[in-house]
C-alpha cells in the first residue's frame, strides 16, 4: 500500500513536471492518468496534483479522487467518449474542473455504479453533463455544470443532471447554467433534489415517472418552467423559489401534470407566465406558497380533488383561470384582486371567489382570440358571463388580508428616476398651462 | 407652413382656455393618484396586476377624451361660424386641420403629462410608485392612445354637423374600440373557419388603435407569453427595435390616413359652400 501511494505520488510529480510541455504529450498523460487509476488498489484515496489531464478515464473500482490541494486539476476531454465513466460502487470523485465542450451523444460524467459522490465539480458540457444509468443511492453536491458549446438550439442541449431508473439519489446546492433540463429524473424514485441553482434552462427540475421525489429549497430563474413533475406520485416541493419564467409561451413556476398526491407548499413563484400550472392532476395539496407578479397566478385544468388553500395571490396579472376544475378543496387563500365582505370577523370573506371560465374555455377552443388576454373588452364581457356559475371554480372563504401581513417590497431601482422625471412632466405641463391662460387674457 | 403654426397656436390658446381642458386634467390626475393610492403597497414593475389595471383604465379614458375635444373643437367652429369666417382668409383646408391636430395635441399631452407627472412626484414622495422603465413605457402607451384617437377625432368632427353628432359618434366609436371589440371580433369570428380567424384577427387589430396599442405596450412591458404560441413571432418581432419603428410608422400612416380622409370630406363641403 504505502508503495503504491509513493509511486502514484512519484507519478504525478512526473506529471506535473511534463505539463506546460504541451499538445505533443496529452496521449501520453492521458495514458498516465488512466495508468494511476488502473494500477490503484480498490478503496484507495488518489490524490491529484494541480494540472491539467487528458481524458476519457474510466473507473471501474471503488476509489476516491481528488485534488491533493486546493487548486486547479482540469480534466479535459476531447474525444467522444464521456469524459469520466464510473462503474464501480463507493467511487467517489471530488474537486475536478472537467472541460468537456464537444457536442456529443455521451455524457460528460457516466455514472452506472451505486453510491457514488461527486462532489464540487465544475463541468462544462458539450453534452449531458452527469448521467446516472440504474445505479443507486448516489449524490451529487456543489457542482456547477454549465453548457459550454455555443450556436446550439436549447432543445439540442444535453440535460444537467440525468437520472433514468436510478433510486434514493441526493442532488444538493448545485448550480446549473443554460442547459435542456436541469435535473431529470424519470423512472427514478425517491431523489431528494434540494438547494440547486438552475437558470436559463429549459425546465430547472423535471420528474417523469417518478415517486417519492423531493424537490426543496431550489431557486429556479429564467427556465421556461421551474418545476415540471409529470406523471408522478407524492411528490414534495416545497420552500422553492421560481422567478421571472416569462419569456416562452409555455412558461410557468410550477407545473403539475397527471401528478398525484403531491405537496406543493410555501414556495415563491414570482414573476413567471403562469405560476402554477395544474392539469389532469388529483389528491394534490397546495398550501402557502407567494404567487406574486405573475401572467397568470393558477391556472387550473381537468383536475380534481385538490386541496389548495393558504396560498398568497398578489399583483398578478390575472389571479386564476380555470377550466373543468369543480370539485377542488379552494378555500383560505388570499387574492389581492379580491374584495370580500367579513361579517363575522373571522378574517375570512363571506362572499366567495368564483373562477371565471370564459376566457379559457374560449381560448382553448379558439387560440387565436388569446390577444384579449386581460384587455378591457374582455373584462367587460367576462363580466356579463355567468352561466353555471355553480360549476366554477371557487374559493369559498377566501382571506381578507395576506396570512403574513403581505409583501415586502421589492428593490426599487430608479424610483427615484420616475420622480424626477414625474417632477419634470408636472413643472412643464404646468407652466404650459398658466402661460397659455396668461397669454389669452 | 405659417399657416399650421397659426392655427395650432389659435387652437392651443383656445385649447387651455377650454373647461373642458381643465376637467379632464382633473379626472385624470385624480384616476392615475387613485390607482397609486390603490397600489399604495407595491410597486409598478414589468407587465403585473396593477400595470394591466393601469393600461386598461387608461384605455377608457384617454380615448373618450380625445375624442370629445377633438370632435367639439371642429363641430364648435362650424356651429359658431368661424369656419366660414375662415374660409373668406386665404387658409388652406389641410392647414387648418392639421395646425388644428397639432395644436389639440399639444393640449391633449399636457393633459397627460400632468397626470403622469402628479403620480410619478407623488409615487416617489410616498415610496412606492414606478419602476422608471415601466413609467416611461405607460407613458409611451398614453402619448400614443392619444395621438391615435385624437386622429379619429378629427375624422368625428368632420362627419358630425354639430357637438350632439359629435358626442354620440364619439362615444359609439369609443365603445366600440374599447368595450366591445372582443365582443364583436369573438361573435363575428366564431362564425368563420377555423384558419381564417388569426389573420382575421391579426388584420382587424391594425384598424383598432386601442387594441393595436395596448397590444404594442403589453409585448414591451414583456408580458409577450400571454398572447400564446399563436403570435409568438409577433412577440420576437414587436420586442426587437424594428418593434418601436413599425409601430411608429403604423401609427403614422393612421393618423395620415384620418387626416386625408377628414380633409377629402371637408374639401367636398367647402366646394358645395
Amino acid at each position: 500500500m504505502a508503495f503504491c501511494s509513493r509511486w502514484c505520488f512519484c507519478v504525478l510529480i512526473v506529471l506535473a513536471v511534463c505539463l506546460p510541455s504541451g499538445q505533443a504529450r496529452a496521449e501520453e498523460e492521458a495514458l498516465d492518468l488512466q495508468t494511476v487509476l488502473d494500477q490503484a488498489k480498490p478503496g484507495e484515496t488518489i490524490d491529484l496534483q494541480p494540472g491539467t489531464y487528458e481524458g476519457p478515464i474510466t473507473i471501474n473500482k471503488p476509489l476516491t479522487l481528488r485534488p491533493e490541494r486546493e487548486g486547479e486539476v482540469i480534466l479535459r476531454n476531447g474525444s467522444l467518449q464521456p469524459a469520466i465513466s464510473i462503474s464501480a460502487d463507493q467511487t467517489t470523485v471530488a474537486g475536478l474542473h472537467i472541460i468537456d465542450e464537444a457536442v456529443k451523444e455521451a455524457p460528460t460524467v457516466l455514472v452506472t455504479g451505486d453510491r457514488v459522490v461527486l462532489e464540487g465539480l465544475q463541468i462544462r458540457t458539450g453534452a449531458d453533463g452527469i448521467v446516472v444509468r440504474d445505479a443507486d443511492e448516489g449524490v451529487v453536491t456543489r457542482t456547477t455544470i454549465d453548457w459550454a458549446a455555443e450556436g446550439v438550439r436549447m432543445a439540442d442541449k444535453g440535460n444537467g443532471i440525468d437520472l433514468f431508473n436510478a433510486h434514493r439519489w441526493r442532488m444538493l446546492d448545485n448550480t446549473i447554467r443554460d442547459v435542456h433540463d436541469g435535473i431529470y429524473m424519470e423512472s427514478s424514485d425517491n431523489a431528494s433534489v434540494s438547494g440547486n441553482v438552475i437558470e436559463r434552462s429549459r425546465y430547472g427540475v423535471h420528474c417523469m415517472y417518478t415517486k417519492g421525489t423531493m424537490i426543496e429549497r431550489n431557486v429556479g430563474m429564467l427556465n421556461v418552467t421551474g418545476a415540471m413533475v409529470m406523471t408522478a406520485r407524492q411528490v414534495s416541493v416545497t420552500g422553492n423559489t421560481f422567478a421571472k419564467q416569462s419569456e416562452n409561451v409555455n412558461s410557468q413556476g410550477i407545473l403539475l401534470y397527471d401528478a398525484h398526491e403531491t405537496i406543493v407548499a410555501d414556495n415563491t413563484v414570482d414573476g413567471n407566465r403562469v405560476g402554477l400550472y395544474v392539469e389532469q392532476s388529483t389528491g394534490n395539496r397546495l398550501e402557502n406558497n407567494r404567487i406574486s407578479y405573475n401572467f397568470i397566478g393558477i391556472q387550473l385544468l381537468e383536475s380534481h380533488e385538490n386541496t389548495i388553500t393558504a396560498n398568497q395571490f398578489f399583483g398578478n396579472v390575472a389571479d386564476a383561470q380555470a377550466r373543468g376544475s369543480e370539485s377542488n378543496a379552494l378555500s383560505g387563500n388570499y387574492w389581492d384582486s379580491f374584495r370580500g365582505i367579513d361579517a363575522d370577523g373571522d378574517g375570512k370573506s363571506d362572499i366567495s371567489y368564483a373562477i371565471n371560465p370564459f376566457f379559457q374555455g374560449m381560448t382553448q377552443k379558439r387560440p387565436a382570440f388569446q390577444l384579449f388576454f386581460q384587455s378591457p373588452g374582455m373584462v367587460f364581457l367576462e363580466g356579463l358571463y355567468q352561466t353555471e356559475r355553480d360549476r366554477w371554480s371557487t374559493d369559498s372563504a377566501p382571506l381578507m388580508a395576506p396570512p403574513d401581513g403581505g409583501l415586502q417590497i421589492g428593490a426599487m431601482d430608479g424610483g427615484s428616476e420616475t420622480g424626477v422625471a414625474g417632477f419634470v412632466l408636472l413643472g412643464c405641463s404646468s407652466l404650459l398651462f398658466y402661460r397659455m391662460r396668461r397669454r389669452g387674457t | 407652413m405659417s399657416e399650421i403654426g397659426y392655427v395650432a397656436a389659435r387652437e392651443m390658446k383656445i385649447g387651455f382656455r377650454n373647461p373642458w381642458a381643465y376637467s379632464f386634467t382633473a379626472l385624470f390626475a385624480l384616476f392615475m393618484l387613485s390607482l397609486l393610492l390603490i397600489n399604495a403597497q407595491g410597486y409598478v414593475k414589468g407587465y403585473s396586476g396593477s400595470s394591466s389595471t393601469m393600461l386598461n383604465l387608461a384605455l377608457y379614458l384617454l380615448p373618450l377624451m380625445a375624442l370629445m375635444l377633438g370632435s367639439f373643437s371642429l363641430t364648435g367652429e362650424k356651429e359658431e361660424g368661424n369656419w366660414e369666417l375662415l374660409s373668406t382668409y386665404p387658409l388652406g383646408t389641410w392647414a387648418f386641420l392639421t395646425g388644428k391636430y397639432i395644436g389639440l395635441s399639444a393640449v391633449l399631452l399636457a393633459i397627460v403629462a400632468f397626470g403622469f407627472g402628479l403620480s410619478g412626484a407623488a409615487g416617489w414622495l410616498l415610496g412606492g410608485g414606478f419602476d422608471v422603465s415601466t413609467y416611461r413605457q405607460l407613458l409611451v402607451f398614453s402619448v400614443s392612445l392619444s395621438l391615435f384617437f385624437l386622429g379619429a377625432a378629427m375624422l368625428v368632427g368632420t362627419i358630425a354637423r354639430n357637438r350632439w353628432q359629435a358626442l354620440t359618434i364619439a362615444v359609439g366609436v369609443w365603445f366600440f374600440a374599447v368595450i366591445a371589440w372582443p365582443s364583436i371580433l369573438i361573435a363575428a369570428l366564431g362564425m368563420m373557419p377555423y384558419p381564417w380567424i388569426k389573420p382575421a384577427v391579426t388584420a382587424l387589430t391594425f384598424l383598432n388603435p386601442a387594441e393595436l396599442t395596448r397590444l404594442f405596450t403589453v409585448v414591451k412591458l414583456g408580458g409577450g407569453s400571454t398572447l400564446g404560441p399563436e403570435y409568438y413571432n409577433w412577440m420576437v418581432w414587436i420586442r426587437s427595435p424594428w418593434g418601436t419603428a413599425v409601430f411608429l410608422g403604423v401609427m403614422m400612416v393612421w393618423i395620415g390616413l384620418a387626416l386625408a380622409v377628414a380633409y377629402s370630406l371637408w374639401e367636398r363641403g367647402r366646394g358645395r359652400d
